[in-house]
């Protein structure tokens, strides 16, 4: 591959490791609050505590946390489920989406998984505001897939991350009851030796 | 004649391996010297052992007919090893102080042509996984259900001419979940990303799926409850044209039993167990939309552009995550081909 297309990544922060905290606007702060929000209303909900908005132009365009248990769909993601907020918001106002997309700044409490990353960077929005890592799925610290797509997106993490890994600790402790059960076990050690080596 | 065969396999199915499965075992430099007399060998072997183990390589023999593996080349100079050998307790007298350095696996060889290629260089223990050899010869599945896999692939074709003719889709691709355990169809998918960029065939039939256990998240079909089998992962038009077309396949999936916390059950859990034939190489999204979804197989027609699962990247290979599945490819590749020009 040519070196010169390596572009796409100077506009990518570099690797933020989960205890660096990132310097938010009030605003941003504020957006993040409402990430988590939903978050906790997934937990609530025996969901994947994961939680996100869409914001375009400052204002909030989409709201979503996990429902991979209640759609029995792990394909629905609070991020995803916030894509398509925003299909039928374009839809509605008969705006064309990839426009909009391309000035959406994208906040969510984990590190979108290497789908949801993928999802993002396509739809090229402008930027992904994310708390903690993800271990076992992340798009880039599981497996970078900024690397292959090369994305206009700028990704920056690390804000509240410990507060929103607790979230998921919370969350695994009391176990995924969707799981069959050798998975929960399964699951449940994978999370506790992954998160211990934070 | 088993080699004209093989050729044959490989242009109807061919499998995407790990790329450690495909690349040669890598390679470390060690220090290796020679015994002075051929009786001390197992004596030789038993203190190096002892005073100077190498946990890293305990895949290698530590002798090759009067030759022995010291240690793993570090900076000390060749002259400089048997004055750390002395230092860890061990008689070098027995040793001709030859030192050498050569090249030897630094893993454990995977298959039969990584360890006949690494043995050649120092004696490599290997243990021979017969499914992983299998998949690395290309011989997993025999002929019959080569025609099987062939069959579904057909029915996917049809589910991405279907959207194409019925102006459903604006591309023709298909995708259809089975179940191999009851060798059913469970879901069909085919792309509708005019309606919204994140419809690819995969995503659509993974959400068909979920209908089939009492879940879903995007259009739902009428139910048809008369069956035994549960048709909620099948849109109703398309059943009736594919019951038509394959009157030997089998439509629907098992009934789904309710889950609650303090009721475990054993139906369906997300696709686990299923198997994926879809016309085109799914796309990095997709692709970790069926490892979220815990499939079992892959097997694709023509590779995408933009392509997860071998062309971009391989995401059923990577190494952290806690789910993988097989891939397969060239499976009706022709046909699938000839989709573009529907
Ligand atoms: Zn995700
Ligand atoms: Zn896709």
């Amino acid at each position: 591959m040519n070196e010169g297309t390596k572009q796409g990544q100077i506009h990518n922060s570099p690797p933020i490791m989960s205890r660096d905290i990132i310097n938010l606007t009030d605003h941003e702060k504020f957006f993040m609050e409402k990430a988590f929000s939903f978050a906790k209303e997934a937990l609530g909900n025996q969901e994947v505590p994961v939680g996100c908005i869409f914001v375009h132009k400052n204002e909030i365009l989409a709201v979503g946390r996990n429902e991979v248990n209640e759609t029995k769909s792990a394909t629905r993601h609070a991020e995803m489920i916030c894509i398509d907020q925003i299909v039928n918001y374009s839809k509605e106002n008969s705006k064309n989406y990839m426009e909009i997309f391309r000035e959406i700044d994208v906040f969510v409490t984990v590190e979108p998984c290497i789908m949801c990353a993928a999802a993002l960077y396509n739809l090229k929005v402008r930027s992904v505001t994310f708390g903690c890592r993800n271990d076992r799925f992340g798009g880039s610290t599981v497996f970078d897939v900024a690397e292959i797509l090369k994305p206009v997106t700028i990704v920056k993490g690390g804000y509240r991350s410990e507060e929103a890994m607790q979230l998921l600790k919370d969350f695994y402790k009391g176990q995924n009851p969707n799981a069959p059960e050798s998975k929960v076990k399964k699951k449940k050690s994978d999370v506790d030796v992954k998160q211990d080596s934070l | 004649m088993s080699c004209a065969k093989k050729i044959k396999l490989d242009e109807k199915i061919l499998p995407i391996l790990a790329d450690d499965l495909l690349e040669d075992t890598p390679l470390v430099e060690v220090f290796v010297d020679s015994i002075k007399d051929q009786k001390t060998i197992s004596k030789v072997v038993k203190d190096l052992n002892a005073s100077c183990p190498i946990p890293e390589l305990t895949h290698l023999k530590r002798i090759k007919a009067k030759e022995i593996l010291l240690l793993i080349k570090n900076n000390l100079e060749k002259q400089q090893v048997h004055e750390y050998l002395k230092s860890n307790g061990f008689n070098v007298s027995l040793l001709c102080n030859q030192i050498r350095i050569v090249s030897v696996a630094k893993i454990a060889p995977k298959t039969k042509t990584q360890h006949a290629k690494v043995n050649q260089l120092w004696p490599c223990n290997f243990h021979s996984d017969k499914y992983i050899e299998k998949l690395s010869t290309n011989t997993l599945f025999d002929h019959s259900e080569i025609l099987e896999h062939q069959l579904y692939m057909k029915v996917a074709i049809e589910v991405a001419r279907y959207s194409k003719q019925n102006k459903i889709a604006h591309f023709s691709k298909g995708v259809v979940i089975v179940d191999p355990k009851i060798k059913s169809i469970v879901a069909l998918g085919y792309s509708v990303t005019h309606e919204n960029p994140c419809k690819h065939a995969p995503m659509i039939a993974i959400d068909n799926v979920a209908k089939t256990q009492n879940g879903g998240a995007w259009n739902n079909y009428e139910q048809l409850t008369t069956t035994k089998l549960n048709l909620c992962g099948i849109h109703p038009k398309l059943y009736t044209l594919l019951q038509e077309k394959f009157p030997q396949i089998t439509f629907g999936a098992s009934r789904f039993k309710g889950k609650s916390i303090k009721e475990p059950s054993d139906g369906p859990y997300l696709c686990t167990g299923y198997c994926v034939y879809s016309t085109h190489e799914p796309c990095i999204m997709c692709a970790m939309a069926l490892v979220h979804s815990r499939v079992k197989r892959v097997f694709y027609g023509v590779k995408t552009n933009n392509g997860g699962l071998g062309t971009l990247c391989k995401v059923h290979t990577v190494k952290d995550l806690n789910h993988h599945y097989e891939v397969f490819t060239k499976l009706c590749q022709d046909e699938c081909e000839s989709l573009k020009d529907v």
